[in-house]
């Protein structure tokens, strides 16, 4: 079943005096439980379908459909509380929340969710666990290595136990040990509980952990290839 | 957590926090001192002007609107069981007051003469003390001018100046008098135009024939707080005959020149809050323009923009708060101290303090009133100050600000 499905999306933006079109009609479904990437030159609209797909921002045309839901027909509460309860987001720059711990930010989401204090102690420390940074729950991100946050980021976006994860070029910043220990990370999450993982990138490492790779140039998908790993 | 988020963020740049609350430390800290002394002088001032006329004066009713000796009224004992049975009633003093033609050899001039006990005027309003040539009333016949009107008739002590004008119920009133002192008192016109005597020569002098003629009274309370359930009680007790005036209405001249004055502090205070408020702002500022992308990612993250508000707002709070109670911690103890102990005048600035029949001492005010509104000035300031921020939250793209 897709949780994710676009449909005709188009994208313009009116920025500048020349209309630019970062979409132009792309058709894409995700299902359940896929660890897909998104590659393309730059400016090839990449970053533009991330947005859309993880509700930070729509298309000028077309529909965007999470499960029943279309994220065109939410008013813009509703679509931030949407993508609190079902969209996890990781940065390229980790964006963790400076003056909170690790444990703190991964129990960030929890605590807008108002999830029950025990309940979010626990999910915390299996996080942590699960992330291999059990034992800095208490450090800040600026006392963590690039690795080590972005590995926070990944138990944050987790934690609100959402149907997807969308990570914009997760590995950007990180060296080819910290790459390799959060590809292998994020597979394993992917694995253990069958959340669907969606990545902006450029990097080939991604690329060759992916199962499915979308290609886009000049916002249109010109691949779509699946592979059994 | 969000409280702590916004706590931690407060420090995050401990310096620029200090120097905003400093601003805020430093005007709240002039305010305070220059509200307490201004205001502690304008109590010391109306008390003065209080203890001059009394918290509440009793006439005949429309005397106020009509100061004729047509509205004077006898005085046969019927006020004093009144007066008893209200024990917030400290003194009573009488007065008769009229008008009159004063003449000295050649000099002629219009005055008022005010009939007075010697005894209770004296302990009310120390008017022996501003005695300058001459003595205080001492018997009967005797009467007291002010220094100008001496001058203007070219008058000496134990000269006997001649009085006539209309008494009561139209009779001619006349006499002669020695006079006994020359006094100095602040207002130039009294000292031109006022004429005290003893209170039976005065009642003497405009009406002869029956004996206890006022044309009112002034009453004096423990508490003056309790002036207007008192004011309520005498008109009951009194009947529509008479009319109960409070010093509000007896000084009204004084407390507009008052709150002019207060007016010119307003001013002062607010320039300093400003100060203060731009102080807030421009951290207020820096700390939004700084944390945009932060914000971004809360939104993105599915943080509601009001809740981030929430944390806005009490951020913009903790930063003045934290200059509220350095200034309190400061003027508190300070401005108590010197309620108690205020400044003594000396020289001849405690000369005009004593001829404006003030205490020589510059007083200040150590009211929870005080403290407590400029803390709130400053706590509404920093709401105001949260407005940018707040607007901005509400508003801003978060795409935008998360690629900038």
């Amino acid at each position: 079943m897709s949780i994710i499905k676009a449909e005709g999306i188009y994208k313009t933006y009116n920025e500048t005096h020349v209309p630019v079109n970062a979409l132009n009609g792309v058709d894409l479904q995700i299902e359940q439980g896929e660890f897909t990437a998104i590659v393309g030159p730059s400016g090839s609209g990449k970053t533009t379908l991330l947005n859309i797909i993880g509700g930070l921002d729509l298309p000028s045309k077309g529909n965007i459909f999470i499960e029943q839901t279309n994220l065109k027909d939410l008013s813009s509460k509703q679509l931030i509380d949407f993508r609190l309860h079902h969209i996890g987001f990781v940065f390229q720059a980790y964006n963790l929340i400076p003056v909170l711990t690790a444990k703190e930010n991964t129990e960030f989401i929890m605590v807008l969710q108002k999830r029950p204090k025990k309940e979010r102690e626990e999910k915390v420390k299996e996080l942590l666990e699960a992330v291999g940074i059990g034992d800095k729950a208490n450090h800040r991100p600026g006392q963590l290595s690039g690795g080590q946050q972005q590995r926070v980021a990944v138990a944050r976006a987790l934690a609100s136990q959402p149907k997807y994860i969308i990570a914009d070029e997760p590995t950007a910043n990180l060296d080819s040990k910290s790459t390799h220990e959060l590809l292998d990370l994020m597979a394993d999450m992917n694995k253990k509980y069958q959340t669907t993982f969606i990545f902006a990138t450029h990097d080939q490492r991604v690329m060759d952990k992916a199962r499915r790779i979308v290609t886009l140039d000049d916002g249109k998908i010109t691949s779509d290839e699946t592979f059994d790993r | 957590m969000l409280a702590a988020i916004a706590w931690r963020n407060v420090w995050r740049n401990r310096r620029r926090t200090l120097i905003a609350a400093a601003s805020v430390f430093t005007a709240m800290v002039l305010s305070l001192f220059m509200l307490s002394m201004k205001q502690g002088s304008l109590y010391q001032m109306i008390a003065a002007g209080v203890n001059q006329v009394g918290n509440l004066q009793i006439h005949d009713t429309g005397y106020w609107e009509n100061k004729s000796l047509d509205r004077a009224f006898f005085e046969h004992g019927q006020f004093n069981p009144v007066f008893k049975s209200i024990p917030e009633i400290t003194r009573v003093v009488p007065h008769l007051q009229t008008f009159s033609l004063a003449s000295y050899g050649k000099q002629t001039k219009g005055i008022v003469i005010s009939g007075i006990d010697p005894r209770l005027e004296d302990q009310q309003s120390g008017l022996s003390r501003k005695i300058i040539d001459g003595h205080y009333l001492s018997g009967r016949d005797e009467v007291l001018i002010g220094e100008l009107m001496a001058t203007y008739l070219k008058m000496n002590v134990g000269d006997s100046i001649v009085l006539l004008g209309q008494g009561y119920r139209g009779i001619t009133a006349y006499g002669i008098y020695k006079v006994a002192g020359i006094f100095n008192l602040p207002s130039r016109e009294m000292n031109s135009n006022l004429l005290y005597m003893g209170l039976k020569d005065a009642q003497d002098f405009v009406y002869p024939y029956e004996k206890g003629l006022l044309t009112g009274y002034s009453i004096y309370l423990k508490d003056g707080t309790q002036e207007m359930p008192i004011k309520k009680q005498l008109e009951k007790q009194l009947g529509k005959k008479y009319e109960i005036i409070s010093w509000r209405t007896i000084l009204s001249d004084m407390l507009q020149t008052i709150s002019v004055g207060k007016i010119s502090n307003q001013v002062f205070v607010l320039i300093l809050y400003l100060i203060a408020a731009f102080g807030i702002f421009s951290t207020v500022l820096m700390m939004t323009i700084e944390k945009r992308k932060e914000y971004a990612i809360m939104i993105a993250l599915g943080m509601q923009r009001g809740r981030l508000v929430w944390v806005s707002v009490v951020e913009t709070i903790i930063v003045s708060i934290v200059g509220v109670l350095a200034a309190l911690t400061v003027m508190v103890p300070l401005l108590t101290y010197m309620h108690f102990h205020p400044v003594q005048v000396s020289g001849e600035m405690a000369k005009i303090y004593v001829l404006y029949n003030l205490e020589p001492i510059m007083p200040f005010l150590a009211s929870p009133e005080l403290f407590l509104s400029q803390a709130a000035i400053i706590l509404g300031l920093s709401f105001f100050s949260a407005v940018y921020p707040i607007l901005y939250i509400l508003k801003f793209n978060v795409l935008n600000a998360y690629r900038h």
